[in-house]
């Protein structure tokens, strides 16, 4: 099986401050991480690799910063990386994005498995996965928890629903997002640390993507942002009350309406 | 791997398991007299038998009962041979890890050192939040290393800017890492990820040299432990525990005495007490409480384990293993009207595990600045 | 596709496993009966499916035009197959805009349709606003939920958008109207993706991470969990607990929050008679909103909650659970 997992590196969400008068965001001073359903993802290909044999590649895009982050899946257990970095692919909302990690996808060529994660961290719009999936005209499972192999070429895929638990059979090439929480990433290798850091992490270009300029980056994204605002200052709003019973049920119920959850 | 049988198949040698021990511990020692299986405090509620453990580990076998492990060290303090039976532990454990058969939440816990530099998982930003209005002198060469109890635990920070207002009195100059300092890696070492204990303690090291730290005072017994062992390791500065670094300020005179009237008994941690025998700085800190002290019988080198250490705290432990709850109750059967101790992890182990007991927990710095003050 | 005004505002209904409508269809056809009368344009609701009874019951909900796709290979949800018959209608019709509910299923066709139709898709909005002719702005949460963004697609069309459930009220039902067009999609084996294999119904096991209201009991409750599970009830929510409670056998393990326990993520939680150490409060720090209720001013709890209130717990309790069933 060739699997490969999707990875972003997303800024650590409680570092990135959005300018209120620019109404621009401010990552520069956000340290990043991996995007925390993406280990789940590579948890994932990795334990199917490891019970089913295979090889997994991670394959991310974004700027050359990306790299060492890359390495570190590969310390985790991945076999090899590629990085999709052009100023071309920059400005990419989620059509341009699974665009042209579908394009490197389909260079890598033979690829029976594709994992993701179910959403990010910073644009949490989980609209990936099932793009990428109809851009190759493969098969898809979102919200997956468990993965095994099913018979002639089919894999098995849980998904978890409001309803319930549905397990579906795809056939391969297939493209499969995972939910958060639904392994546990196994820690990095240390010992792998040396293969990590020496290790030729592909970085492919727009001329060696040789995909069709008109879905790239800023000129092949429909979506724009059109403003920015700050939902809640960082922190709890702290406001305790010493009030009667039914005071304090009124306030609560105001708070629990405030959420909006009025039905099931 | 060795087999343990029930029928005749023959039993197979791990060799890889026994060289790693045979590199790291001195397990060649042991000659399986059992004093350790007595000494140890989860023989009594638990099937685990250390000498047993031992054995296996010279087959090359590890016994699932590794995890259960405190490194509360009455172990080593009573073996005849001076075998090192911690260190076993870790290594066994450090084995787990190649097969990832290690228990649920630990792997979370490591990313969360290696990624937020701390073990809770929330932001390296909020790690100086302790301060509130507390002034740290920020400079000389002696560095207060809070660690991530008193960072981020609302109940140890207390402890952090008790210390750290001891140490304003005293009119010490240090400083502090503030959000640049990371996880001393003591979880790592206790739960037998050598290499991500060795990486933290090399972050660490770098900052203290970029700092021009030469000085070390750690607040936890667990990150005084863990500091020693690793900066001695990369060459790096001196390292002593809060209780030791105020009790030699005692003779400036800079600390008054306090008037506080009462009775209060005092719990050695196992990192502060066995593994480093320091008994008598805490108590000269308590002296100067005004209280009186009354030890309990299992004292010093014989104090029973809170059971937060080996990673512990990030275990669950079934009510009737704690030994917490039974160190509690021996404590309020002094009749003190205090139990005091100089370790975040017993501190929260005792609030939470006390059970009907009622005696209130207070750390020794806490004790000395006034507990309504800290 | 250019900005053009030709077809009007379309709604995917999405149906669960008996059939009926998910409730976010509903109230997203609702928010679309206003729009549609705002812009002057026809509100269709899209259905699939593989029965063609569906209608009668969106009739109800004031569309202009029901449109029913069947077809046997429709039978159960597949983002492929659903993609490529509502595509197909599309791409006939020209509406200009495709709103859908952020169900999983939502998500799963939403991502798919989009690339079919090369067009712009602005997922899980929490609030949907009009800018000048038929330019949708949809403010969509990130990076953790500290920051919305708007987010438009000002050429393209379709303009689509998957609504957040709960975001819009559910329409009052009305006597039926709109004409209803029922259409067999041309499609194959191939255009299947997934086959189910089985289902589990919810309910089968406790899943704390995913519930969006969860009420904690701990030591406070002094194992009154009876009071806790009715509040759980009335507000659609799962009970959790501390290990004060757990280890005093008023609840099961499982329901256990916190560092060695369970992590979660509610959009709110009421914690009751819990003191807050940190070992518990690291369960909650992604809470939307805490409302904490505690006898001591000093509990660490209060420095974690939005709304805190200071006082015994069962007054508390009783009183919350009238105004609720007053509701």
């Amino acid at each position: 099986m060739r699997i490969v997992v999707c990875l972003k590196v997303v800024p650590r969400p409680e570092e990135v401050k959005v300018d209120l008068e620019t109404k621009m965001l401010d990552r520069a001073g956000a340290r990043s991480v991996i995007n925390a359903s993406d280990l789940n993802a590579l948890e994932t290909a990795l334990a199917y690799r490891d019970a089913h044999g295979g090889t997994v590649t991670v394959l991310s895009m974004g700027p050359p910063q990306f790299e060492p982050y890359l390495r570190v899946a590969l310390a985790v257990g991945a076999d090899d990386a590629i990085l999709l970095s052009d100023r071309a692919f920059g400005g990419a909302d989620t059509l341009a994005t699974s665009y042209t990690l579908a394009a490197g996808i389909r260079k890598i060529g033979h690829v029976d498995l594709v994992i993701c994660g179910e959403e990010s961290s910073d644009g949490g719009t989980s609209q990936v996965p099932p793009s990428i999936a109809e851009w190759l005209d493969a098969s898809q499972a979102t919200y997956v928890e468990r993965l095994v192999p099913g018979t002639h070429g089919t894999v098995h895929a849980t998904r978890v629903l409001e309803e319930g638990k549905e397990t579906v059979e795809l056939s391969v090439p297939t493209v499969v997002s995972v939910v958060v929480g639904s392994n546990e990433p196994r820690f990095l290798d240390y010992d792998r640390w040396a293969f990590a850091q020496s290790a030729k992490v592909l970085v492919w270009n727009e001329k060696e993507l040789a995909g069709d300029p008109q879905y790239l980056g800023l000129k092949g994204s429909p979506t724009a942002v059109a403003g920015l605002r700050e939902v809640k200052k960082a922190g709890r709003r702290h406001e305790t009350l010493t009030v009667t019973p039914d005071e304090a049920a009124a306030r609560i119920k105001a708070e629990i309406d405030r959420t909006r959850l009025a039905r099931s | 791997m060795a087999q343990a049988s029930e029928t005749n198949a023959p039993v197979r040698f791990d060799d890889e398991t026994w060289e790693a021990l045979a590199a790291s511990t001195n397990a060649n020692l042991c000659f399986q007299c059992g004093t350790c299986t007595a000494a140890c405090p989860l023989a009594d509620n638990t099937q685990m038998r250390v000498r047993r453990l031992v054995r296996e580990a010279q087959f090359g076998e590890t016994d699932p009962f590794v995890w259960k492990c405190m490194t509360c060290a009455e172990c080593n303090a009573s073996c005849p041979r001076g075998v090192d039976i911690v260190s076993i532990v870790r290594t066994l454990r450090g084995r787990q890890w190649r097969t990832r058969d290690v228990p649920k939440g630990l792997p979370t816990l490591l990313w969360g050192m290696y990624s937020d530099g701390n073990t809770f998982r929330l932001p390296p930003k909020q790690r100086a939040s302790w301060m509130q209005d507390v002034k740290v002198p920020g400079k000389g060469s002696t560095l207060l290393f809070v660690g991530c109890a008193a960072s981020y635990d609302p109940r140890a920070q207390r402890i952090a800017r008790s210390v750290a207002t001891l140490l304003n009195r005293a009119g010490v100059e240090y400083q502090v890492l503030g959000n640049d300092e990371v996880c001393c890696g003591e979880a790592a070492r206790s739960v037998g990820h050598d290499a991500l204990f060795r990486d933290l303690q090399q972050r660490n090291t770098d900052t203290f040299h970029q700092r021009g730290v030469e000085r070390v005072i750690a607040i936890s017994p667990h990150s005084f432990d863990a500091l020693k062992a690793g900066q001695s390791a990369n060459g790096g500065p001196e390292v002593v525990h809060y209780t030791q670094a105020i009790a030699e300020l005692l003779d400036s005179g800079k600390l008054g005495k306090s008037s506080e009237k009462g009775t209060v008994t005092y719990h050695d941690p196992c990192y502060l007490g066995r593994h480093n025998g320091v008994y008598e700085a805490p108590r000269r800190l308590l002296e100067l409480s005004g209280l009186k002290v009354v030890e309990m019988g299992n004292t010093r080198g014989q104090a029973l384990c809170c059971g937060g250490g080996g990673g512990r705290m990030w275990m669950e432990t079934d009510p009737p293993e704690r030994t917490g709850t039974r160190r509690v109750k021996e404590a309020a059967g002094t009749g003190a009207e205090l139990l005091a101790t100089s370790c975040p992890y017993c501190i929260s182990v005792f609030e939470s595990e006390r059970g009907s007991e009622t005696i209130p927990v207070t750390d020794v710095a806490e004790l000395l600045v006034g507990r309504a003050k800290a | 596709m250019v900005a053009t005004d030709e077809g009007g505002l379309w709604v995917y209904a999405e149906r669960r496993n008996d059939g009926s409508f998910t409730p976010v269809s509903l109230e997203i056809l609702g928010k679309a009966r206003e729009l549609a009368r705002k812009l002057s344009v026809e509100l269709t609701v899209v259905t699939v499916g593989a029965d063609g009874h569906a209608a009668a019951e969106l009739r109800k909900y004031g569309p202009d035009h029901v449109l029913e796709l069947v077809h046997p290979l429709l039978a159960r949800h597949d983002g492929k197959a659903y993609a490529t018959a509502i595509a197909a209608e599309v791409h006939k019709a020209h509406p200009s805009t495709l709103l859908l509910g952020a169900t999983r299923n939502g998500q799963d066709l939403a991502g798919r349709l989009a690339v079919q139709l090369r067009t712009g898709l602005t997922a899980h909005v929490t609030s949907l606003e009009l800018e000048g002719k038929d330019q949708l702005v949809g403010w969509v949460p990130g990076f953790g939920g500290g920051i919305e963004a708007g987010i438009t697609c000002p050429v393209k069309r379709p303009q689509m958008v998957t609504v957040r459930p709960g975001v819009f009220p559910l329409p009052a039902e009305g006597p039926p109207v709109g004409d209803v067009t029922t259409v067999t999609p041309h499609l194959s084996e191939k255009d299947v993706g997934m086959h189910r294999v089985s289902f589990e119904p919810k309910g089968s096991s406790i899943d704390l991470t995913r519930a969006d209201v969860i009420i904690v009991g701990g030591r406070g409750t002094g194992g009154n969990f009876g009071r806790i599970e009715e509040l759980a009830h009335a507000l659609g929510g799962e009970v959790g607990a501390t290990r004060v409670a757990t280890d005093a056998g008023w609840v099961d393990r499982d329901r256990m929050i916190g560092q060695t326990g369970v992590i979660t993520r509610p959009k709110l939680v009421l914690v009751l008679g819990v003191s807050g150490a940190v070992q518990f409060t690291v369960g909650i720090e992604g809470a939307g909103t805490v409302v904490a209720v505690n006898r001591d001013p000093q509990a660490p709890i209060f420095d974690h909650a939005d709304l805190g209130i200071v006082g015994d717990l069962a007054p508390v309790v009783e009183s919350l659970l009238r105004a609720l069933g007053e509701a």
